[in-house]
């Protein structure tokens, strides 16, 4: 019986800029912890972050919401 | 709902809710004496005040010792809380007030320093007009088909990577280059995602699209290196991470061995070591910002830190001092029998079919005068170093230098050798041409040195770099020549692609800094030796853009010296900031234990710094007026034969 691997996404979120250093953590921990997540990368000084996330378990949309928890508003980027 | 939740996201809203209920908490406390029911009221709108400031900051702090962080919000928090304990209102709502207002400033500026790579981003096409089934069809600018044809419209951006297949146009491509001039595109010229269409109409083939743009690799190419750790700023990480614990362990201690718990809050409080941590990432955010608007894109702040430190520039001849398309300037007749386009004709049948840039020379020469060259040679040898030896028609046809014909056991004699070495000295590469044996005559092929090459290397100069040196394989007298117009230090000649990086590693172990010039293609290894690789002409090749340490994106060669002294500055600015926050610290401990610097007014003192530094930051964004040094040229013949063409500086 062979098992289907989830398909991982790439996605690259934009955010309005990021002023405390230690938000960078704040956020990896938040995004982290959603089900579906493989991966999550915040870069501070360009206010990017990359998730990897598998698109059926949990979608752009709330990769955005849950980055807002965290007070930041954020944008799905095409590169 | 929703405006409801963006109106509590603004970041005014709490400081100012929290500085209204500061001020109605002074005036009700200024009108009741102590011990009233108003003195209490106004303490109370204090507490609120400093809630309403405070909660926010200690939300902060406690998310961030969840993930086992000590930062700032912690001092703050605790500066705050333990005020309010020990009665003192005013200084937990001034210090909780000062820190979220100082808070939104930041951000607001934070975010100017940013607005370089927010411009590229926003500079990014959202739709193309593609002709599909002979309509045109508005399409988003990432879903063009690879090879589809793509309108291009007066006023509009051109949406991807392509080649121009049909019409004329001008664009700008300051978004790509830096270079403000419009450039005129005819069929088959190159364009890029992210330009403005200034007049014409253009009809594209798309090569390149969304993420493949070269437009997509600038901004990765500039947010990788904004992120990117300079060596300073690891540094202060560490520096930063034991430093607040070490700040709160200090007040603990002072305030237990004193016992002054408003001594150990204050020393919390101007402890916060907000301007330090800022202060290097600011800098390196602006400066490299800064240099993608010029079309100058740094690898980051490491790059950037090295770039200042520039000592020794080596500039590969061929392509860089000089435009790289040798042509044809002389032909030299020494067989008394033959006319000029004979001699000229043997030279083109022998190059016939060839690449090579001298051959192209000879051929696009022959092809201008009219001489017919048909078929290809039957027999080709390259003789590495001297030339190539020929056979074609039942002739024997020797290319080359004075080494090739003493390979082929050919003669020469004085006149020849006098001929030769007058055309190397004037900057012209001799090539000998002999027919079946004797010498028939000599091809002078000259490279045009680039009009700015003298003012590229007098700006490095001023820019600080100590020595520019002039790395090529060509000959001696030849490089002589074009050294002398562009005024480098240093010649090196008759070089292959070790040899050039035996230099640079030498020039290394000296104790330079070196920064190297090339194409990339017969430099790699120099390139890679080099402390910094400069690729110039970067937007036409990919692997340039991704990998060169600082990459030019134009072709203008007064970029380079523009980068250095970019380098210098930033790097400068970062020291700067450095101080600023250091001296600041000094400064609040000094008043702490003198007496007179209260909670609040260090908190004011903090926050002014942190603003101070990244205002300093913002100063690298602006345009700078560099003072332009005008190139102190020596007199060698050469003078004499250009004054009439002052800007083709064409080595005749």
């Amino acid at each position: 019986m062979t098992s289907t691997a989830p398909t991982t996404t790439h996605t690259i979120l934009r955010a309005e800029g990021f002023s405390c250093p230690s938000c960078v953590s704040k956020i990896e921990k938040r995004v982290g912890r959603l089900d579906g997540v493989s991966d999550v990368t915040v870069h501070f000084a360009s206010a990017r972050v990359e998730v990897d996330h598998d698109e059926s378990v949990v979608s752009v949309d709330e990769l955005v919401a849950e980055v807002a928890k965290a007070g930041y508003s954020s944008r799905p980027a095409t590169f | 709902m929703s405006t409801l939740h963006s109106w509590m996201n603004n970041r005014w809203i709490i400081p100012t809710i929290s500085g209204l209920l500061i001020i109605a908490a002074l005036i009700v406390l200024g009108l009741s004496p102590a011990g009233t029911v108003g003195n209490t009221v106004g303490d109370i709108t204090m507490i609120a005040a400093a809630v309403v400031a405070g909660t926010r900051i200690v939300l902060s702090a406690i998310r961030a010792l969840g993930a086992r962080i000590i930062g700032i919000d912690l001092l703050v928090s605790v500066a705050a809380i333990g005020a309010i304990i020990i009665g003192q209102y005013w200084e937990a709502a001034a210090v909780t007030f000062l820190f979220a207002i100082g808070h939104a400033l930041e951000t607001a500026t934070l975010n100017k320093t940013r607005s370089a790579l927010a411009e590229l981003i926003a500079v990014a096409p959202d739709v193309a007009i593609v002709m599909r089934d002979g309509q045109q069809v508005e399409v988003a600018a990432g879903a063009v088909i690879m090879g589809e044809t793509v309108l291009v419209k007066n006023g509009s951006k051109v949406p991807v990577d392509g080649e121009v297949s049909g019409g004329t146009g001008s664009l700008d491509e300051a978004s790509i280059t830096g270079e403000s001039m419009p450039v005129e595109k005819l069929i088959g010229d190159r364009v890029f995602a992210g330009t403005i269409a200034r007049s014409g109409f253009l009809q594209v083939r798309a090569t390149g699209v969304g993420a493949d743009t070269t437009l997509a690799k600038i901004i990765h190419r500039v947010e990788d290196a904004q992120d990117a750790k300079a060596k300073t700023q690891v540094f202060m990480d560490r520096f930063s991470a034991w430093y607040t614990p070490a700040i709160m362990i200090l007040a603990l201690v002072v305030g237990v061995w004193t016992g002054d718990v408003v001594l150990a809050l204050t020393l919390l409080v101007i402890g916060c070591p907000g301007a330090l941590v800022i202060s290097i990432p600011v800098s390196i955010v602006a400066g490299i910002g800064r240099a993608a608007k010029d079309g100058i894109l740094i690898k980051g702040g490491e790059f950037l830190e090295t770039s200042a430190k520039i000592s020794v520039v080596a500039v590969d001849k061929t392509g860089t001092l000089t435009m790289g398309r040798p042509q044809l300037t002389d032909v030299v007749v020494l067989d008394g029998s033959m006319t000029r386009e004979q001699v000229l004709t043997w030279a083109a049948r022998a190059e016939a079919g060839s690449e090579h840039p001298l051959a192209r020379a000879i051929l696009d020469a022959a092809a201008s005068e009219g001489l017919s060259v048909t078929g290809l040679p039957e027999s080709t040898e390259p003789v590495p170093g001297k030339g190539i030896a020929v056979g074609t028609d039942g002739h024997r046809i020797l290319i080359g230098n004075l080494a090739l014909l003493a390979q082929y056991k050919i003669s020469s004699s004085d006149e020849l050798t006098r001929a030769v070495n007058e055309l190397a000295r004037v900057g012209q590469t001799p090539m000998i041409v002999a027919v079946d044996g004797a010498v028939a005559g000599i091809i002078g092929v000259a490279d045009e040195v680039r009009a700015d090459a003298a003012q590229m290397v007098a700006d490095l100069h001023a820019a600080g770099v100590k020595r520019v040196i002039m790395l090529t394989g060509d000959s001696r007298l030849v490089a002589e020549a074009i050294g002398a117009v562009t005024g480098v230090d240093e010649i090196h000649t008759s070089l292959l692609p070790e040899d050039k990086l035996d230099i640079v590693a030498a020039l290394q172990a000296e104790g330079h800094i070196v920064a190297m010039v090339g194409d990339g293609v017969n430099d790699a290894p120099a390139l890679a030796t080099a402390n910094i690789g400069v690729a110039m002409g970067a937007a036409g090749s990919a692997v340039a853009v991704e990998t060169a340490d600082i990459a030019l994106m134009g072709d203008n060669l007064l970029k380079l010296p523009e980068a250095i002294s970019l380098a210098r500055r930033t790097v400068s600015n970062m020291r700067q900031n450095i101080a600023i926050a250091l001296i600041t610290v000094l400064l609040l401990l000094l008043g702490v234990f003198l007496g007179g610097v209260t909670m609040s007014i260090g908190m004011l003192v903090h926050e002014a710094s942190v603003l101070i530094v990244i205002v300093n930051a913002m100063r690298l964004m602006r345009r700078h007026r560099s003072s332009r040094v005008t190139p102190t040229t020596p007199t060698p013949p050469l003078q004499n034969a250009h004054h009439e063409h002052r800007t083709k500086l064409f080595v005749q």
